[in-house]
């Protein structure tokens, strides 16, 4: 009796190791299909305006067939939880881009993903509204599609406050001189917390308007640049020290982009470096993130001060890895399909902005467009001149622009290093990668 | 022959113990060691590479910098960090009047997430609206210090957030504390000791074990110190408060596994070589 009693005890120790050890089950219920895709689009995110309203659109639209639900992820961590989830082999149905580095030495090698050629090419409304260029990016080699491509162009400017700042012409027509001149004692919004996002779009213009820079960032999105001692980027983080020492934000050191839109909607920063999709926070309904006397209407939009506008053609949209089961794997394509519609692209760029270069547009959607004052004055801003370039962040690899740059700027800004140690030590951190 | 059915049973009744050790220390331990030697990104099969990603490792500037911060926060934890636990214990030993509140308040930092208490302390050293530098204003207008994000300033805002809360090894000698004998006290006493002597030549020696124990568990805490740093500076301004456990995340995220398993294997080095000085030192385990 105790000999049996003493296997049980052993038997029971044993397999309570492995409790909850089990694998993870696919929700499924009145022949719903369910999935669950992490998302940072979500919360205080300012992309979630648009995102969460289009998931709850899709959920209803398709009520008796999918759900998708979304976990939600903070932005900066979204790269990581993706890389983390593909290594336990448990990617969710619908990846919206991710770590390009690890996208292109892994996933893309790897043939990871879902080919969506044969879904762009089967879906007339879709083959038509994609943007060619971002097309050729996304295909590789054997002709399979990776990830979806762009559809719609956005280009990424600024808001000023035209309360306390009054450029006597278009910011867009100014030289960089001619703009610093014009700042006085204003302030920019700078961060240098989390990925340093408004900074990095304005090094990305100041590296643009130096001599060879947008051939440079064009080059840059596919090959990653790792050398930085050269002079378009030692004079560019020179201008962009000394701007920065003289017109930033008080709150810059340390400072997330919540501090940063905190900052330009309380009147204490005049000009903030930022793509369209912040628009909707200047509008009303949105009244709740001002303060100090700050005014939505106040704002005015432009691009960067030598015609130099950011907007990444060259990039990766969402994607679908591959193995999926198949109901899985028709929830994604359905949901590809669902915000690829004419109507969904068209609320897509009213909310937040860009142009649909290859999709007539309604007129029901033209209407609406000119109450989107800031979205038009942005788009208007580009034009056949303009210069658009990528990204300092796609010209980069990933831990150089999510971690290196944004940690070294509070020593530039502070006057610590100098320009010359800023782009060696980059440049240091870049190749030890490689 | 009954010696031998017993030991089948010891042995059976220690296999869950040693599953559990197999599966989640030596198996890991083992891994971690073998593909440290290997270029590996996580998803492709691992190449050996033999010992590039340690001498990479000690050729980088952030590694060195991690490893010069080691040490002075394992000097800082080892000396200051016990020695205001430990006094803190020797008092509440005393019993003073609210004792237990202390001790209560004491406590609190260790029921708080280090996460939370990481964000507390961004508040607390905010150049703008933190309590400190405003408290700091007050006497000096002028002052305008970023502690997390300026030189030298962010590797001492880091040693703060951490330094003053001891409450483990303040729990560790208080308990070895109340362990010794009150006669032993007594007899002192009567032989003409006095408090001082009673603490320094009594109470400190008879703490000895507690306090080395302290001391271990205070310096391999900031050998895998992580959460503190990424949510407040990254391991910046630079790699100002660069340490290990940040470049092995840094490592991963850029998916060097060998690089970031050399990392870890140097944190389990360097923790095995703290536990073997300070066994040395203190002599722990010897019968006096």
């Amino acid at each position: 009796m105790r000999k049996y009693f003493a296997l049980i005890a052993i038997t029971c120790l044993t397999s309570s190791l492995f409790v909850g050890c089990s694998g993870e089950e696919k929700v499924s219920s009145n022949g719903v299909t369910e999935i669950t895709i992490p998302h940072y689009k979500v919360g205080q995110n300012v992309g979630a305006k648009f995102f969460v309203p289009q998931v709850e659109r899709f959920n209803t639209l398709h009520a008796d067939k999918y759900k998708i639900n979304i976990e939600e992820l903070p932005q900066d961590g979204y790269n990581d939880k993706i890389k983390q989830l593909a290594q336990q082999n448990k990617l969710p149905a619908l990846v919206e881009a991710g770590d390009t580095d690890w996208i292109n030495s892994y996933i893309i090698p790897n043939k990871k993903y879902y080919d969506l050629s044969d879904f762009i090419s089967s879906n007339e409304h879709i083959s038509n509204v994609v943007i060619e260029e971002s097309l050729q990016y996304n295909t590789q080699e054997d002709g399979s599609v990776s990830t979806f491509p762009r559809t719609s162009s956005r280009p990424i400017g600024l808001f000023y406050n035209s309360t306390l700042y009054t450029p006597e012409k278009p910011i867009r027509d100014m030289s960089v001189d001619e703009f610093v001149q014009s700042l006085g004692d204003n302030k920019l919004a700078f961060i240098t917390g989390e990925n340093a996002w408004t900074t990095m779009l304005f090094y990305t213009s100041l590296i643009a308007n130096e001599e060879g820079g947008v051939e440079l960032l064009n080059s840059g999105a596919k090959d990653k640049i790792t050398d930085f001692n050269n002079d378009i980027f030692i004079n560019a983080t020179t201008k962009l020290q000394e701007i920065a020492m003289s017109n930033g934000s008080s709150n810059m050191l340390g400072a997330a982009y919540a501090d940063a839109a905190n900052s330009f909607m309380s009147k204490n920063s005049a000009i903030i470096f930022n793509g369209s999709w912040m628009g909707s926070d200047f509008e009303q309904g949105s009244e709740d993130k001002w303060s100090n006397g700050f005014d939505g209407t106040q704002v005015v939009s432009d691009i960067y001060p030598g015609n130099v506008a950011i907007d990444t053609i060259q990039a990766i949209g969402w994607w679908i890895p591959d193995g999926l089961p198949e109901d899985e794997l028709e929830v994604a394509l359905a949901f590809l399909e669902f915000i690829n519609t004419p109507e969904e692209l068209e609320a897509y760029v009213l909310q937040e902005g860009g142009v649909l270069p290859n999709l007539e547009m309604s007129e029901a959607f033209k209407e609406k467009q000119k109450e989107r004052v800031l979205i038009n004055q942005l788009n208007s801003s580009v034009t056949s001149e303009t210069h658009i370039v990528p990204t300092f962040e796609y010209i980069v690899h990933n831990s150089i622009s999510q971690e290196e740059f944004g940690k070294l700027l509070p020593k530039l800004f502070d006057g610590s290093i100098t320009p010359e140690e800023f782009c060696a030590t980059l440049t240091e951190k870049a190749q030890s990668i490689e | 022959m009954s010696k031998n059915r017993n030991l089948k049973w010891i042995y059976l009744f220690l296999a869950p113990s040693i599953i559990i050790f197999a599966m989640f220390y030596l198996v890991p331990i083992i891994t971690l060691f073998s593909t440290s030697l290997t270029k590996w990104d996580g998803f492709n099969e691992p190449k050996f590479i033999g010992l590039d990603n340690y001498i990479k490792l000690f050729t980088q500037d952030s590694f060195l910098i991690s490893l010069k911060n080691l040490a002075y926060w394992g000097i800082i934890a080892g000396t200051l960090h016990v020695g205001f636990a430990v006094l803190i214990a020797f008092l509440l030993h005393k019993k003073p009047f609210g004792w237990k509140f202390v001790r209560s308040v004491y406590m609190i930092p260790n029921i708080i997430s280090v996460a939370a208490w990481a964000m507390i302390y961004r508040f607390f050293f905010n150049n703008d609206f933190g309590i400190l530098n405003n408290l700091i204003r007050k006497l000096n207008p002028d002052f305008n210090v970023n502690w997390f994000f300026e030189s030298p300033f962010a590797f001492w805002a880091i040693t703060l957030t951490w330094l003053f809360y001891g409450v483990i090894v303040t729990l560790i000698v208080f308990n070895e504390l109340m362990s010794i004998s009150p006669d032993i006290h007594e007899a002192a006493k009567i032989d003409g000791a006095n408090e001082w002597q009673i603490t320094t030549k009594i109470n400190l020696p008879l703490c000895k074990n507690a306090i080395a124990t302290g001391i271990i568990l205070s310096i391999t805490s900031r050998i895998a110190m992580y959460e503190t740093i990424a949510l407040t500076t990254r391991g910046g301004p630079g790699d100002d408060t660069m340490n290990i456990p940040i470049i092995l995340v840094n490592a991963i995220n850029d998916m060097n596994y060998g690089y970031a398993n050399a990392s870890a294997v140097m944190m389990f080095l360097f923790g095995i070589m703290v536990l073997v000085i300070i066994n040395k030192l203190f002599g722990i385990n010897k019968e006096h």
